[in-house]
């Protein structure tokens, strides 16, 4: 009797009770099915609730055709930006000590830890009319606040982690041999970057860009807060929607959400075709 | 091209990596840099090639002071540790990348850097091998891709730092005698970096062996293994047994057993004295030889495994000393545990205090 008990007690360590594992499983699936599909589809149906007609309608709206362009605008300057910077301070981090460092690294994450709706207010703090730089601007015409400028310094702040923060472990793991090979070899800075370094790190640079994209063009609390919702102008996808579903507008409202429900997708087949592109390469090491 | 290091020093925070280092390489020489991690080594090779600045000191290439010098216009050859190869990069682009990246004016033709490349892969015997990656390569492969690369700029020297440190033994030895028959071939001024005494000893001209940031011995393979310069030298080369004794009147002391110190150049008053006996430097008899030079020891264990056959001692005093027989040697005696024997040193190292560090 002593025996049969230690084997059952192994068997427990070993191999879960198979209601153990139907519970996890259905719970994930609850889950997802609560919180994911459930949203696609009822965002779907609304859009496509009363025909194709008003969901294009809804689209091609001049309100609506300006948001998109807007939204376009903002991530054509944005992603370029966080690329330059996260490219820059990866390269900084990984390939010199220096004082500091450590406290960009943290101030790096800062973006991910603040509420995006205090990343809004500091642009008010600092640009707004009663803002710090605030007098200065107002006395020499420059508008920041409640125009594309406030928009896109908002969504730079909220989105410049994602590629540094996704090309510094890469850049780390690498080290830098290969560049320090490159310069005995007799390459200067910019073949040794070109040549040696962008393409090792190629993959999780676009998929840095890919996800700093998505959220660029999704953003909503900080650009809230400093786009001043002026119809037309100043208001982005995001901001679009809010508006016609505070117009009790929904066709129109879960329209336009399509589209970032689409932007979503697509970002979702690029980041898996980029991952199994960088894991064929980096796999074959 | 000859290179002359001259008083280099450097160090890393409170850590002193190099405390004054002078050499000479001459045109065409084959020297290992020889030490434990941490002795300074392969600071000292990158100090040469240009990749660490010394706090003072001056590096020479053939009588040109070179201290101010880019790493890029020092021309040498680099190979690294672990290959340091693109390894997004075939062979063939690997090889190519220092011509490739010239500047116009300078740059080979398509077709002479072709020609190059191939003529590199031949030498270093990879010819087939140019449309592969990498890590498609085993570990001795890619450091002859890394050799071939290094050899495409045409540097004015080789430095290679543990070339042969991350192989496994078998590839390790082979790929040592073909280093040693290339340089033969090339006569390029080549260091490399090893803490692998063997290594050192069987491919170098010339061997500085390096302990804490400072040198202890320069000197041929056979200088440096025969006539160690300090007690270092001769522990770091090779196993050796170590005695603490007395030297009295061209005597040493072993316990209180007097024994024929055979060299002892002058050093006539007694005084403490630390000796060093190799293992193979030490015989084996049943009776006590009439000079005297011989300590009392019983046999510990016996391992027969191997081109020698190696036995430890228990001395009088209870210290534990190897000792390496030939295997006929072995048998005409008949050794067994617990025999006492007579332990006779054929050749004798002696330091004394004044004289090591």
């Amino acid at each position: 009797m002593n025996k049969s008990k230690t084997i059952e007690i192994q068997k427990a360590r070993f191999s879960e009770s198979p209601w153990i594992k139907r519970g996890l499983i259905g719970t994930a699936l609850f889950f997802l099915g609560i919180f994911l599909f459930g949203p696609i589809l009822v965002v779907f149906l609304n859009a496509f609730g009363k025909g194709i007609g008003p969901y294009w309608r809804a689209l091609t709206e001049p309100a609506a055709i300006s948001a998109i362009r807007l939204t376009l605008w903002v991530a054509a300057i944005v992603v370029p930006c966080n690329l330059i910077f996260g490219l820059a301070a990866a390269w900084a981090v990984t390939k010199f000590n220096f004082f500091g460092k450590k406290i960009l690294l943290a101030l790096i994450d800062l973006p991910f830890t603040v509420s995006p709706v205090i990343a809004g207010l500091i642009f008010v703090l600092l640009f707004g009319a009663r803002g710090i730089f605030g007098p200065w601007l107002q006395a020499h015409n420059i508008r920041i606040l409640f125009s594309v400028p406030g928009i896109v310094l908002a969504t730079i702040f909220v989105t410049f982690p994602f590629v540094a923060r996704e090309i510094i472990p890469l850049m780390q793991s690498q080290g830098n041999e290969e560049e320090t090979a490159a310069v005995i070899l007799g390459a200067n800075g910019w073949q040794t970057f070109f040549r040696v370094t962008l393409p090792n790190i190629k993959w999780g640079l676009l998929y840095g860009v890919i996800l700093c994209n998505a959220r660029a063009m999704g953003e909503f609390g900080a650009v809230s807060v400093v786009s001043g919702h002026i119809r037309g102008l100043t208001n982005t996808i995001p901001l679009h929607v809010e508006i016609l579903y505070n117009e009790y507008n929904f066709t129109a409202a879960f329209a336009v959400s399509s589209l970032l429900m689409f932007l979503a997708f697509v970002t979702l087949v690029v980041k898996h075709w980029i991952e199994r592109r960088s894991r064929k390469e980096y796999c074959g090491l | 091209m000859s290179i002359e290091v001259q008083r280099i020093v450097k160090t890393f925070g409170s850590f002193t990596a190099l405390n004054g280092v002078n050499f000479r390489i001459a045109p065409g020489e084959l020297v290992a840099l020889l030490g434990p991690s941490g002795s300074g080594k392969t600071t000292l090779l990158r100090i040469i090639a240009g990749l660490e600045i010394p706090d003072s000191g001056t590096v020479l290439f053939d009588g040109l002071d070179v201290s101010s010098r880019k790493v890029k216009e020092r021309q040498v050859g680099f190979v690294f540790q672990h290959y340091a190869l693109f390894r997004h990069m075939t062979v063939f682009d690997n090889v190519a990348f220092g011509l490739n990246v010239r500047p116009r004016r300078v740059r080979p033709s398509q077709e002479a850097i072709k020609l190059k490349v191939f003529e590199l892969l031949k030498l270093v015997r990879l010819e087939g091998m140019a449309l592969r990656y990498p890590s498609q390569l085993s570990g001795g492969q890619r450091q002859r891709v890394a050799l071939a690369r290094a050899l495409a700029i045409e540097p004015k020297m080789l430095l290679l730092d543990e070339p042969f440190g991350s192989l496994d033994a078998k590839v390790r030895k082979e790929l040592r005698q073909w280093i040693r028959e290339l340089h033969d071939k090339l006569h390029m001024t080549s260091v490399f970096v090893t803490h692998d005494q063997e290594e050192a000893l069987e491919v170098a001209d010339r061997i500085v062996v390096m302990n804490e940031g400072k040198i202890e011995q320069i000197g041929t393979p056979d200088e440096v293994y025969h006539h160690p310069a300090s007690p270092f030298v001769s522990h770091f080369l090779g196993s050796v047994n170590l005695f603490h004794c007395r030297l009295e009147g061209g005597k040493i002391l072993f316990g209180n057993a007097p024994a024929d110190s055979g060299k002892t150049e002058g050093k006539q008053e007694a005084r403490n004295a630390t000796v060093y006996i190799r293992p193979h430097l030490l015989d084996i008899e049943y009776s006590a030889p009439a000079n005297g030079n011989y300590f009392r020891a019983k046999v510990k264990s016996i391992n027969a495994a191997g081109p020698l056959v190696r036995v430890e001692l228990t001395t009088e005093w209870d210290a534990l000393v190897q000792v390496e027989i030939s295997h006929e040697r072995y048998q005409y005696l008949g050794l067994k545990k617990d025999a006492a024997v007579f332990a006779i040193p054929k050749e004798v190292k002696v330091f004394t205090e004044d004289y090591s560090i």
